[in-house]
């Protein structure tokens, strides 16, 4: 099936230079200049993948983000973007987005990222699918498909991207040590993080949301100095 | 840190002592006289007190004044005559208003060398940041061109293309060559304008011509995006300029008001020139993208671009209107610009003190017979 890619950038040398490339890889490519566009086409229109300039006018690429993963969608963002830093990486990520590619990039890169990113996508979607979709644990439930989940007290959560996809590569290895350089590699792809700590942070706030006690956890177990374990029937305590 | 920062905050640091040092010596000479003249007024006192033994031991009175000519003897009471304490205290007040004279003007004159010290601190980190903080805005602003300029390159080497594709990446990354290179020009403009090193000369120069001269340079341009180029000028009207940055100066501004035209598909941009009030004002008027109002201040100021909602240009640098405003404040005019919002277009205002033309144009070579009023599209 054609994946549908939207390209959000003001520069039009550059935004045309990505849109024919995309195309010639054979994906269904929509393109906007500014930030407020971005999200009107987004409203009314599915994609697969948002290619997203930081810098843009109306609302920056960062808002855009933020604004999407606010209206609960989980459409992945990879950040284009003249500005390299570690710090502008972070912010990137923290805004929601899924990658960051720091301008003038390599195309066979840009290229790479996106295949990467729409197959972390996919796997995501027909895992989720094949297997009914819904994880129980511990009197919790999660539906995969739907970012959705019940905790064991009946309250409802609303999953990130990342939440549902790091609980989803936990879950297809029950009972197994799944190290942290997994999880990175699985859910972000390769040197998208300065560190492994954000894999700590995600898992910590899966225990705050499916964890009767996160402090001593039965379902997410730190490995230490290796990674983590999940345990659907819950160690005994 | 720093040498010259060193050598400057250890100046300020004696400066302070100094001003501390200073302050002290004027409290301890002014404790110095107020004892001095205490120590004064006591031995007076003894004098009167010897002078009243004296007389209550049968001394003549005149006899006690020739032994203490500082003292009054009236009815065989001593007391201290009202000369010497008239002096005596005149004597306290000169040292007082010596010392609050002096000690202000030493305290104020070392009051006035911190103030520049720390002024020539502050604006040297000023510097310091804006240069730091224009390097930034420098090198994020290539980036761009550079990777589409990358991508074409790529694009090329990575792919079959037909002719017509590799045509248009070529003319891609000769427009992207094109932009990096106005970028650098921008760039030394702006430098060289921030640092004086700019000489302009002053000879008159007739509008028309020079405006006519910018609107050739950008037909190819105009018609490609469909906005039509007017120019209105009175005839023979001229100003006091240099040439060359006259030219800069309209150049930019059409570029800008070109840019703010094209995102919406095409436009007018109008120059009308006329003599008001001894000036010679010509007005830029767009039908652009515009800005908000209270922008209009930002618009000329370094690396400012507003973007649709602001008029600025996709291409630009951020450097263009403040180059204008600079060259327009070394040739003796001013600008103003004006919007009644966004998507309301805009006008830029250029005012010079208005002067005759001569017959032909400097800086214009070619371009004497320029009609006063022409049309492109």
């Amino acid at each position: 099936m054609m994946h549908r890619i939207l390209v959000v950038e003001d520069d039009p040398h550059l935004g045309a230079g990505v849109v024919e490339n995309l195309r010639a890889e054979g994906y269904e490519v929509e393109s906007v200049a500014d930030g407020r566009r971005a999200l009107e086409w987004l409203a009314g229109n599915a994609c697969r993948l948002v290619l997203l300039d930081v810098m843009l006018p109306e609302l920056d690429g960062l808002t855009v983000c933020r604004t999407l993963r606010e209206r609960g969608d989980n459409t992945p963002v990879l950040f284009l973007t003249a500005r390299g830093d570690p710090i502008d990486r972070v912010r990137g990520l923290e805004a929601g987005g899924d990658d960051y590619l720091a301008k003038p990039f390599h195309l066979r890169e840009l290229l790479l990222r996106v295949r990467a990113i729409l197959r972390r996508w996919e796997w995501y979607q027909s895992a989720s699918a094949a297997e009914g979709a819904v994880l129980r644990f511990g009197g919790n439930e999660v539906e995969f498909r739907a970012f959705r989940a019940r905790s064991w007290n009946g309250v409802g959560q609303e999953l990130t991207e990342k939440e549902a996809m790091i609980l989803k590569v936990l879950a297809e290895r029950p009972g197994e040590i799944v190290s942290r350089e997994d999880l990175l590699e699985r859910v972000w792809g390769y040197d998208v993080f300065p560190s492994t700590r954000t894999v700590d942070n995600f898992i910590l706030r899966l225990r705050k949301r499916f964890e009767r006690d996160p402090a001593n956890p039965r379902h997410f177990l730190t490995v230490w100095g290796v990674g983590y374990r999940f345990m659907t029937e819950g160690e005994p305590s | 840190m720093k040498a010259p920062r060193v050598f400057q905050l250890t100046a300020l640091a004696l400066v302070l002592v100094s001003a501390v040092q200073v302050g002290w010596w004027l409290f301890d000479q002014h404790r110095l006289a107020v004892d001095k003249l205490q120590e004064m007024q006591q031995i007076y006192a003894q004098q009167v007190v010897a002078a009243q033994a004296l007389l209550e031991a049968g001394t003549p009175a005149a006899r006690v004044q020739a032994l203490l000519p500082d003292i009054v003897v009236n009815n065989q009471r001593a007391a201290l005559s009202a000369d010497v304490d008239g002096r005596l205290r005149a004597e306290e007040r000169r040292r007082v208003a010596q010392y609050a004279w002096e000690g202000s003007f030493f305290i104020i004159a070392l009051a006035a060398c911190i103030a520049v010290i720390a002024g020539a601190l502050r604006a040297e980190a000023r510097v310091i940041e804006e240069q730091e903080s224009f390097l930034a805005l420098v090198s994020h602003q290539f980036k761009t061109p550079l990777a589409s300029l990358q991508l074409s390159l790529e694009t090329m080497s990575l792919r079959p293309l037909s002719p017509e594709q590799s045509r248009t990446l070529i003319d891609r990354m000769l427009s992207d060559l094109a932009r990096m290179e106005g970028m650098v020009t921008q760039i030394l403009e702006s430098i060289r304008l921030d640092r004086g090193r700019i000489d302009l000369r002053n000879e008159p120069i007739d509008l028309a011509a020079a405006v006519a001269r910018v609107i050739t340079g950008s037909e190819e341009r105009a018609a490609k995006e469909r906005i039509t180029v007017s120019a209105d000028i009175e005839r023979g009207l001229g100003v006091m300029a240099d040439p060359l940055a006259l030219d800069v100066i309209l150049r930019n501004l059409l570029e800008n008001a070109l840019s703010a035209v094209a995102p919406l598909g095409g436009g007018t941009v109008a120059f009308t020139g006329r003599r008001a009030d001894g000036e010679a004002r010509l007005s830029i008027r767009d039908s652009g993208v515009g800005f908000r109002p209270g922008d209009a201040a930002r618009l000329f100021q370094k690396f400012s671009r507003l973007h649709p909602g602001g008029g600025g240009s996709r291409f630009g640098t951020g450097l263009g209107l403040y180059i204008v405003r600079r060259l327009m404040q070394l040739t003796g005019g001013r600008i103003g610009a004006h919007s009644e919002g966004v998507g309301q277009g805009a006008e830029f205002v250029l005012a010079w003190p208005a002067s005759e033309p001569r017959q032909s144009v400097a800086g214009a070579p070619g371009d004497a017979a320029v009609p006063a009023r022409r049309e492109h599209s």
